[in-house]
């Protein structure tokens, strides 16, 4: 009990904000009907969930490498791109698996290139030349493999086979997937070499980069393991290729639901992907000068926004909810979650209102588990231990001889993985389009700056509260607020929605500085 | 000769700029008699392009002082630069004052929010600071764009039809503009100069480098940096209000996220910190984007990505950080490769 109480006293600010927002949460469910409040509660919280996804992966990377990354929102519109096309289109999913394989396990030779760098001595004038020579015949061969590469894809200009039109079409039931494109054998050899190779040149000349800052040679073994994962992909790839139709047919027959699996699991993986690349290749040069961080992460997000509009275009696309949540008919609404899952159900009837099982439910619950999963992992695991670690001194960790880069990595990629999940899962419910990253990135910034800007608790907390702020203001904005002095009702109008986030952030940051859960530094 | 000495680049940039309406001119085959005149023609042109430079550099060193010398990061400094614009247009369009009483209470304006931002000044710190006033920023914005506001701020449009003083209508007076935007720059770059380097200045540099320490010497931290406010606030705001004078339109935009992001690319491009800075990256930004725009339509964005990710990392300083950084290097390359050069030449017979 003492305990208790000092811990009260000792955080008093602390205690007495989380008592007004408590109050003033009472008080706004009392202005509602009970099916009212509680459908709110629920989208508030599904709300809170995309962007605790957004805001979580944000916060780790601040909080570990002190890089404000503002790409964050364009990797989270990336992530629905992603998950979009390997859920409505999976055989261009497919025809891409191949050649990113064969590009990848070019990518893999790195380590024997160190290996045969710290034998051979460049003169000085090879060695300043030959990375960026090596790194424009990479590109230019994997330019030249995949224009020739066959993928059954769309086309942006034609309406008829914009990608608008094949969302249309699945949601309808009728998708209609072009016949695949077929090639010569030799320009298929030629175009697979060429996506190895320029992989292989990459490697090389990102090797010749690195070994111009290094002082000793790094490495005398043989790196047998990258060698076999490259086989490994290269092979991978080549199978796929040979059993394209073939799966390309069962994927389609699997339905939506499964399909729905798999897009999120592709488009978290691009994403780590994605971020695991940025790391390693832009964003470590720039350690020792922070600032410039943020230029080059905008110059990202924008180059990313403009990629995603080439290949996409810039109509809004829909992404039709997997079939497990997206069934209206026999014995739905559903009374309970159960029903719900066994009729597949799109609504459950709740007290004279209707929840919508994937906006509400599924979303949510997703949320969560990720929020338990990355709890433990940073609460239980060694590398947890690492971050963790990393989160409060850099430099001590670094000093008492941990990698620090292969974590930094491994972070970037986590958390630009976690958004990345987060577009994909908010694709369905809030359609795809190029702009959705932008207003997901501020209430994610939003949400830390309330809730702690490197404490992963502060930014579920953080979500939660902008979350439900969020929809208790456009819930008011439809019944309006009984105000003393005012006749009719006020109804809060939609700008007020960010302006009200916004005020509360100001708020908590006045009264507390380092937000709801951050530490004093 | 001193003064020339110190700022000789300086000096021959000014002489350039009041030189180039003219060169234009001549360039073109216009005669400087119907250029006086405002006729319309490339000089009238890049006369309008570089105003927007001169606009954009006055708001962009407003920022470096405030980030790049006294290290206060914020997020919010498009207000600045915003309230100057609409109280400039308000203040002509609906209240119809001259315009010397309007930049009177422009300038107020500026003050006025330096306090506003200063109320939270010893509140909260670094990336907190920015967040907080990127919320001021973003308040405002969704004010001005409210429809309660409409007759005044002219909603999600922007102020329209601010009536021009006679003198400086950007149509007819394009010239005398230019000259007075140009003065205002150099003006404005002449005083941060002296700022910078006066005793105040030292003091918000070593804010930016240690505040903990800067304490301990003794100096009252909080009112060096509200003086650094101030000074950046009265700028953008005059900045904002030559906007208001120039531009058709006074869109909301200009309070939003994404220009004060412009600011801060500017001086990224230029350099953090060095002022100068600021003039030759605005010059920069303005000429990139509207080449690029020109060049390449509607893929410009994506080109201006790779540029920015490029300047990252082939500038790491930006233009003059860069510059200064290495100008001696760079001399002493020179100089050698013309010592081997004349060395292996053939002596004279």
């Amino acid at each position: 009990m003492t305990t208790i109480i000092g811990t009260i006293r000792k955080n008093r600010t602390q205690t007495i904000t989380l008592a007004a927002l408590i109050l003033s949460f009472l008080l706004a469910i009392q202005g509602m009907e009970t099916g009212d409040w509680i459908i709110t509660i629920l989208r508030g919280l599904s709300v809170a969930a995309v962007t605790f996804l957004v805001a979580s992966g944000f916060s780790l990377i601040f909080g570990l490498m002190d890089v404000l990354n503002l790409a964050h929102g364009t990797l989270f519109m990336i992530g629905a791109y992603v998950g979009w096309t390997a859920y409505v289109r999976p055989d261009t999913l497919l025809d891409l698996a191949t050649p990113a394989a064969l590009f990848f396990a070019g990518l893999l030779l790195l380590p024997l290139w160190d290996r045969w760098l710290s034998r051979v001595r460049l003169a000085p004038q090879a060695a300043r030349g030959l990375p960026w020579l090596a790194l424009a015949l990479g590109v230019g061969a994997l330019a030249f493999g995949f224009a020739r590469y066959p993928i059954t894809g769309w086309d942006v200009t034609v309406y008829d086979k914009s990608p608008v039109v094949f969302g249309v079409q699945l949601d309808l039931g009728q998708l209609d997937l072009p016949a695949p494109a077929i090639v010569g054998a030799e320009q298929l050899g030629v175009s697979m070499l060429c996506l190895f190779a320029g992989g292989g040149l990459i490697a090389l000349g990102l090797t010749l980069l690195e070994s111009r800052n290094r002082i000793a040679a790094a490495t005398t073994r043989v790196p047998w393991r990258a060698l076999l994962l490259a086989l490994g992909l290269a092979l991978g790839g080549l199978a796929l290729f040979a059993w394209n139709d073939a799966l390309t047919a069962f994927l389609v027959a699997a339905g939506t639901t499964w399909r729905f699996l798999i897009a999120v699991i592709v488009a978290t993986l691009v994403g780590a992907g994605l971020g695991a690349l940025m790391e390693s290749t832009l964003i470590r040069p720039l350690y020792t000068r922070p600032i410039y961080q943020l230029m080059l992460t905008l110059g990202l997000g924008v180059i990313g926004r403009e990629v995603v509009i080439a290949l996409w275009g810039r109509t809004q696309m829909q992404m039709p909810k997997p079939a497990l949540f997206n069934t209206i008919g026999q014995g739905c609404p559903a009374q309970t979650i159960f029903d719900a899952l066994a009729n597949q159900c799109s609504t459950i009837s709740f007290m004279g209102s209707r929840i919508r099982t994937y906006n509400e439910i599924f979303i949510f619950i997703v949320g969560v588990i990720v929020l338990i999963v990355v709890w433990l992992l940073l609460q239980r695991t060694r590398i947890g231990m690492i971050i963790r670690a990393g989160v409060q001194d850099r430099a001590m960790v670094e000093a008492l001889g941990i990698n620090v880069r292969q974590v930094f990595t491994f972070v970037f990629a986590l958390g630009v993985g976690l958004a990345a999940l987060g577009g994909v899962l908010a694709g369905p419910s809030m359609g795809v389009s190029d702009d959705m990253g932008e207003s997901l990135l501020l209430s994610a910034l939003i949400a830390l700056a309330i809730g702690g800007l490197t404490s992963f608790p502060g930014a579920a907390a953080g979500s939660l509260l902008v979350g439900l702020l969020q929809q208790f203001i456009v819930k008011y904005g439809q019944i309006g607020i009984a105000l003393p002095f005012l006749e009719q009702p006020f109804k809060p109008t939609p700008p007020l929605v960010p302006a009200s986030t916004l005020l509360l952030m100001v708020i908590i940051l006045l009264a507390l500085p380092n937000g709801l859960f951050g530490r004093k530094e | 000769m001193k003064i020339l000495r110190d700022h000789a680049i300086l000096g021959a940039v000014a002489v350039f700029l009041i030189a180039f309406p003219f060169l234009i001119a001549l360039l073109d085959g216009q005669s400087i008699g119907a250029m006086l005149a405002g006729q319309s023609g490339n000089s009238k042109f890049y006369q309008g392009l570089l105003i927007e430079i001169f606009i954009l550099a006055i708001f962009a060193i407003s920022y470096d002082l405030l980030f790049g010398i006294t290290g206060l990061l914020s997020f919010g400094h498009a207000m600045f630069f915003s309230v100057g614009a609409y109280t400039a247009g308000i203040a002509l369009k609906s209240l119809k004052l001259p315009l010397p009483e309007t930049l009177v209470l422009v300038v107020f304006a500026g003050v006025a929010q330096a306090l506003l931002f200063s109320i939270v000044l010893p509140r909260v710190k670094g990336i907190t600071f920015a967040l907080v006033t990127l919320g001021f920023a973003s308040v405002f914005h969704i004010v001005i764009m409210s429809h309660e506001l409409n007759d005044w701020a002219g909603g999600d449009v922007g102020l329209q039809n601010i009536p021009k003083p006679a003198l400086l209508d950007p149509a007819n007076q394009r010239l005398t503009f230019y000259f007075v935007a140009l003065a205002l720059m150099l003006l404005v770059y002449l005083f941060y100069r002296r700022f910078v380097d006066s005793p105040t200045g030292r003091v918000c540099s070593a804010i930016r480098e240690n505040e903990h320490r800067a304490q301990m010497l003794g100096f009252n931290t909080f009112y060096f940096k509200l003086a650094a406010l101030i000074v950046s606030g009265i700028t953008a705001a005059l900045g904002g209000a030559l906007h208001a004078l120039y531009q058709p339109i006074v869109s909301p935009t200009s309070a939003s996220l994404g220009y004060t992001v412009n600011a801060l690319l500017i001086i990224l491009i230029g350099g953090v910190g060095t002022l100068s800075g600021a003039l030759v990256g605005a010059a920069a930004f303005r000429l990139l984007q509207f080449y690029l725009d020109k060049l390449f339509g509607e893929s410009s964005s994506f080109i201006l990505g790779v540029v920015y990710v490029a300047l990252v990392l082939f500038l790491p300083y930006g233009i003059i950080g860069t510059w200064r950084a290495k100008k001696l290097e760079w001399r002493a390359a020179w100089q050698a490769r013309w010592r081997a050069w004349s060395a292996a030449r053939p002596r004279g017979k």
